[in-house]
């Protein structure tokens, strides 16, 4: 299969490019994407052609092109397939503890800048991505008129707290705490707000005299030991009627994943075992494949979750 | 076992795991060849030959492996068992 039929090569030139450009250096992988991201809709295609074309802006004011992101991607890409091969030979995340994410990810400059750079453009390649920000953006609504302080914790791209703003509106105060500091510099590009607080912190460090009346964390969980302590943290950090948004994926072996959730009722329980209550929930597998076949082969499987303290 | 052996051994896994017999295979079989064989199809074959042979690819070569000639090549070269 081809580059889907609905990117045109007029009405989105950047992704076209990007698709075409995997397919060249990734026959194998370009026919995932292919399969996945057909018929996703003309609402997903105009969002993912305004995030890359931001994205490509934040690059260009780097001295780089679109192709430096696309090499970033298919360099996690391959990282994360043999990730994949090991577990499933071990049923084990190679990742034992903190330490071995740092000593390989995080304190590897070279290894951190193509992952987090791999991370961004999957965003809008990887279809479960974009199922949960969905979830997300048509939920966020109803729980509205009760934020006045909104929390976002690992920001990463600021794609979730800038639609969050867009929902939301000017009458909350918003802030971002994140341990990387390029990560901030990234969501800083893609959030153009002064109003925003972008706090370079480690969240379980973080101390505030205030509560949050919502926090979002997208995909933290996973990279820690003790998921249980840092949801404990945002419990501690949530007003007493607050709401948070919670994603983590199950079964996804990755170079930085530490802590393995076998389904989506072992995440159920971590977040139940901090206090929590589950409002709403979903999950995606991450490829096209029979749940039959998803379990017998340890597919990832990804999963969002709006909570409340119980 | 030479690259004949090899070969055969190979062409089962594939049959196996893409789930059709009736494929044709050589070596200089891609996945632009066979539709079937995309990255999921891809680390199921590494994961079933490397436990098939008893031995393990390195990262690199994982990636690398862009035929069925590069396959058994590169199995060709290791001490794999029959």
């Amino acid at each position: 299969m081809d580059v889907p039929t609905q990117i045109s090569k007029a009405t989105y030139p950047l992704q076209r490019k990007i698709l075409a450009k995997i397919k060249q250096k990734n026959p194998r992988h370009a026919k995932k994407l292919a399969a996945s991201l057909n018929d996703l809709g003309e609402e997903f295609y105009k969002r993912s052609e305004d995030f890359f074309t931001k994205y490509e802006s934040f690059l260009q004011g780097q001295g780089k092109s679109i192709d430096y992101g696309v090499e970033s991607y298919l360099k996690m890409v391959a990282d994360t397939m043999y990730e994949q091969i090991q577990f499933m030979h071990s049923g084990e995340y190679t990742c034992k503890s903190f330490e071995d994410a740092y000593r390989r990810v995080y304190n590897n400059p070279v290894v951190m800048n193509y992952y987090m750079h791999g991370l961004m453009m999957s965003q809008f390649l990887w279809r479960h991505h974009y199922y949960i920000f969905q979830f997300f953006t048509t939920r966020l609504p109803s729980f509205k008129k009760r934020i006045n302080n909104y929390l976002e914790i690992g920001g990463g791209h600021g794609l979730y707290l800038a639609e969050a703003m867009e929902i939301i509106g000017d009458s909350a105060d918003y802030a971002l705490v994140d341990i990387s500091e390029s990560s901030i510099e990234i969501a800083k590009s893609f959030i153009a707000n002064k109003t925003v607080q972008f706090i370079l912190a480690d969240i379980y460090k973080y101390q505030v005299d205030q509560s949050y009346d919502f926090i979002t964390m997208g995909e933290v969980l996973e990279h820690v030991e003790d998921p249980v302590s840092l949801l404990s943290q945002i419990h501690r950090l949530l007003s007493d009627d607050g709401v948070a948004f919670i994603t983590t994926p199950a079964n996804a072996p990755a170079i930085d994943h530490i802590y393995l959730f076998t389904d989506a009722d072992h995440i159920r329980e971590i977040i139940h075992q901090a206090g929590f209550e589950v409002l709403e929930d979903v999950s995606f597998y991450t490829e096209d494949v029979s749940k039959e076949k998803a379990i017998q082969l340890k597919i990832p499987l990804m999963y969002g979750a709006f909570i409340k303290k119980i | 076992m030479n690259q004949n052996a090899i070969y055969e051994q190979v062409a089962i896994i594939f049959k196996d795991i893409l789930e059709d017999d009736t494929l044709q295979l050589s070596l200089s079989t891609t996945p632009e060849t066979v539709e079937d064989w995309n990255s999921l199809a891809h680390i199921q074959l590494i994961v079933a030959i490397e436990k098939s042979f008893g031995i393990k690819f390195t990262a690199m070569e994982a990636e690398d492996l862009n035929s069925i000639g590069d396959i058994v090549d590169t199995i060709g070269k290791k001490d794999y068992k029959v």
